[in-house]
């Protein structure tokens, strides 16, 4: 069969979105917020393995958000960073560094470790993209502590956290880059886009070509509540830069794209004949499960353009990046990877990979 | 006078719907939240209030092409930007009005698109548009201090009516392009400019790094192949140090087999003969063991290293060198020598080239003459202790001249030499923060020697 892979998040179930609010409160203790996140956790795996998906994640259910999780509760951050601004006017602010150095807090090994104790099926990890983190560092800059030393620390942690993941028995680390559409965006002469890909780069180079086939890279305009900040942007401005980065896996969101054999023509253009695509066959915004056959027909049509030995299939994006997000429902989400699943079987068979 | 009228009146009317315009746009510019979102409202104003009918706003790519990429536009033709080639080069696709604002930071104008020469490449899709006339605008902003702000772009405005553009449009256009070129870069910041020149440091210390990395396995392959070169040239030497001991090995065995043929075995000597046997063969085996240390081992270990030790390795592969050209030796090792962090081979090589350049230096010296000391000192320094590792020869020595040069790569004196020992040698004791020089010797020869800081 094609492979297929989630992306990441799944929602939290309310239990835990509450307890959530009842830590922050004070009207629960630290060990009972463990205990709600382990059994989120585990119930999340327990019902991705149902979905007979043969790779699986956490669900990102212990995670703050895709974006934020290894620094979450660091003292040298202020919650007024740089506002990213959805098509719905909603705004999510990521934090502003205030002083080194820097360290990450819970890198997503940790996350690895425990779902290892439940999953049966191999785990993929998802870790935020160094150029994401990048624009923690204020553009006012920091009194001793340069943004080279930053961009420095912020590379061995993400080096670190990735080679820990690969040594743990990681499936594949899924290095999150929805900020590669959105910095078009942001800057228009694609500068930014550049200084991002070139920053991720200098985290794969550290790794063998050996390593770099477990290691993929996700791109999506966003997901969060029921919108998106950057899929306005041309993917035509994304993707040539996007497959210059030395990781072997792409996960492309597809399914919500509205011309997506022109996106399909743009991958046939620029990706290399060593990187799998993995496309995404399913909409996490649409509330609408697709079915089996829907996607089945989504993959034949990617492989008019991709070689079915370099194709694969996901989910455009996670299906709640951001903890509090409550705008899907747990079982919308486990629905449309059964789907997933299913349909990508079916176009296996039609494309006669086994 | 109605036609004066007329005209007053028409003056009016443009002069009215680009106030309006340029209201919308002052708008625009104050509220805009991100540059293309600001770039797209511009243009949809301009083609709003009617006097073009198609905006686009290109900017300057760094391809090949020097290419002109739209990056917002708005009205009829937007199919016509999609095949639109246009360059900001010296080439043909440069010359048109795009092309030209961008190298001269000037507006740019066409009357008559359909008779106008800078305009035949793209002529016929533009006039099935509709267009008759257009004008680019750099979006620059130039300021009193002498400076500009410069977005490396260029706002396309294209009319149906030729000569669409008079002075005051032009001048009404290019102020406009002015503070669309400011509200952009405000809106930039300095986020792109701050990271770009973090990663770029960044950037230039992961390729120095490579390239170190990739001098330094070089020159570890150099200095294995200069290794294998060198005991190459001793093949013949040290088949006599390995071949010397295997005869002794073979006579001893033999008069073993004939002291045992006695009726009554002189054991003694048998016992004598197999202790001789057992030493000669330790004696080559070492002779090989060294041999294929020096020629399988290409990277670097460090450890702790005795240079007495290495002295010792070495000596017996060039002894039958030394005495074949009837050379006399000298040692002069002190006691307690300090030990070094080094990589043992790579310190044996730098010893058996500095030996071996000895031996050749005396080569055509009188036979009276050839007398080689190779000494170890202990030198202490304010930093503490460091081993000295001399050889001095009455050879030929270098002149003044030579002396520059002596360590440079290709550089030789020997015919046939490679001139690449002394080099790598350098290289060698530089890696181990060490020092590697020669001094002529008051009479004869020269001195080569390196020190070596010592472990604490």
């Amino acid at each position: 069969m094609l492979p297929t892979e989630p992306i990441g998040s799944i929602p939290r179930p309310a239990a835990l979105i509450e307890g959530v609010q009842g830590f922050r409160a004070g009207r629960i203790s630290q060990p009972e917020l463990t205990a709600l996140y382990d059994a989120a956790v585990q119930d999340t795996i327990r019902r991705l393995e149902a979905t007979g998906s043969p790779v699986i994640t956490d669900g990102e259910q212990a995670k703050h958000s895709f974006a934020t999780y290894s620094i979450h509760g660091l003292e040298n951050l202020s919650p007024d960073g740089v506002p990213i601004s959805f098509a719905d006017g909603h705004i999510r602010n990521l934090p502003r560094l205030t002083g080194g150095p820097f360290r990450y807090k819970t890198p997503a090994d940790v996350y690895l470790e425990i779902a290892q104790r439940y999953a049966q099926v191999p785990l993929k990890q998802a870790v935020v993209s160094a150029s994401a983190l990048s624009l923690l560092y204020p553009q006012g800059g920091l009194r001793g502590y340069s943004r080279e030393e930053y961009l420095d620390a912020l590379i061995d942690e993400q080096e670190g956290e990735i080679r820990r993941c690969l040594k743990k028995g990681a499936h594949v680390v899924q290095m999150d880059f929805t900020e590669g559409r959105l910095s078009i965006k942001l800057d228009p002469t694609r500068r930014l886009l550049r200084s991002f890909i070139d920053l991720n780069n200098l985290v794969l180079e550290r790794f063998s070509a050996e390593e770099r086939k477990r290691i993929g890279v996700h791109t999506c305009p966003g997901a969060d509540r029921h919108s998106t900040h950057s899929a306005d942007v041309d993917y035509a401005e994304l993707l040539p830069s996007l497959f210059e980065l030395q990781a072997t896996s792409f996960y492309v969101q597809l399914a919500s794209e509205p011309h997506r054999q022109r996106v399909l023509k743009l991958i046939r253009e620029h990706a290399k004949a060593t990187q799998r695509i993995f496309v995404g066959v399913i909409d996490p915004l649409d509330p609408r499960v697709e079915t089996a056959e829907e996607i089945r027909d989504r993959v034949l049509e990617a492989a008019e353009y991709i070689p079915p030995d370099r194709l694969g299939t996901t989910d455009d994006c996670g299906f709640a990046p951001f903890s509090d997000d409550t705008s899907r429902t747990r079982g919308t989400a486990f629905d449309k990877i059964r789907a997933r699943v299913a349909g990508t079987a079916l176009a296996s068979t039609v494309l006669g990979v086994d | 006078m109605s036609q004066q009228r007329e005209a007053y009146g028409e003056t009016l009317g443009r002069l009215r719907r680009r106030l309006r315009t340029l209201h919308q746009c002052t708008n625009a510019l104050l509220q805009a939240e991100s540059e293309q979102a600001l770039l797209r409202s511009i243009c949809e104003i301009l083609v709003a209030g009617g006097e073009v009918r198609l905006a686009w706003v290109g900017y300057c790519e760094d391809d090949a092409e020097k290419t002109v990429r739209p990056v917002a536009q708005a009205g009829d033709g937007v199919e016509y930007l999609e095949r639109l080639k246009t360059s900001w080069g010296e080439i043909e696709l440069g010359q048109g009005p795009v092309g030209v604002a961008v190298r001269t930071g000037h507006a740019c104008w066409v009357d008559d698109i359909r008779t106008n020469p800078r305009f035949s490449p793209w002529r016929a899709a533009a006039l099935a548009r509709g267009y008759a006339s257009c004008l680019a605008v750099p979006l620059i902003a130039y300021e009193a201090s002498g400076g500009a702000v410069d977005l490396r772009g260029t706002l396309n405005l294209y009319a149906a009516e030729c000569s669409a553009f008079d002075e005051h449009a032009i001048e009404h256009y290019t102020g406009l392009a002015a503070s669309v070129a400011y509200a952009v870069t405000a809106l930039r910041g300095h986020l792109a400019e701050d990271l770009t020149s973090g990663v770029t440091a960044l950037r230039a210390r992961a390729e120095r790094k490579r390239a170190e990395e990739a001098l330094q396995q070089a020159r570890e392959e150099l200095a294995h192949v200069t290794r294998v070169t060198t005991l190459g040239e001793l093949a013949a030497s040290i088949a006599h140090e390995i071949n010397q001991p295997l005869a002794a090995i073979g006579a001893d065995a033999n008069a073993c087999l004939h002291w045992l043929a006695a009726d009554r075995p002189d054991l003694d000597s048998v016992r004598g003969a197999l202790t001789a046997i057992v030493k000669d063969g330790l004696r080559a085996g070492e002779v090989i063991t060294r041999i294929r240390a020096l020629l399988t081992r290409s990277s670097v270990a460090r450890g702790r290293c005795d240079l007495t030790g290495v002295i010792r390795d070495v000596l017996p592969l060039v002894g039958p060198e030394i005495r074949r050209h009837g050379i006399s030796l000298e040692m002069s090792l002190a006691p307690n020598l300090p030990q070094v962090t080094g990589d043992r081979i790579q310190l044996q090589q730098v010893l058996l080239n500095l030996l071996m350049n000895a031996v050749e230096a005396m080569r055509e010296v009188p036979p009276v003459r050839r007398r080689m000391v190779v000494r170890a000192t202990t030198d202490h320094r304010d930093d503490g202790p460091w081993a000295i590792v001399a050889v001095e020869d009455a050879g030929v020595g270098f002149s003044q001249a030579e002396a520059p040069r002596l360590f440079e790569a290709f550089y030789t004196t020997k015919p046939g030499g490679l001139g690449m020992g002394l080099s790598i040698s350098r290289s060698i004791i530089d890696n181990h923060r060490g020092r590697l020089w020669a001094t002529t010797n008051s009479d004869h020869g020269a001195t080569f020697q390196f020190a070596l800081p010592g472990m604490p």
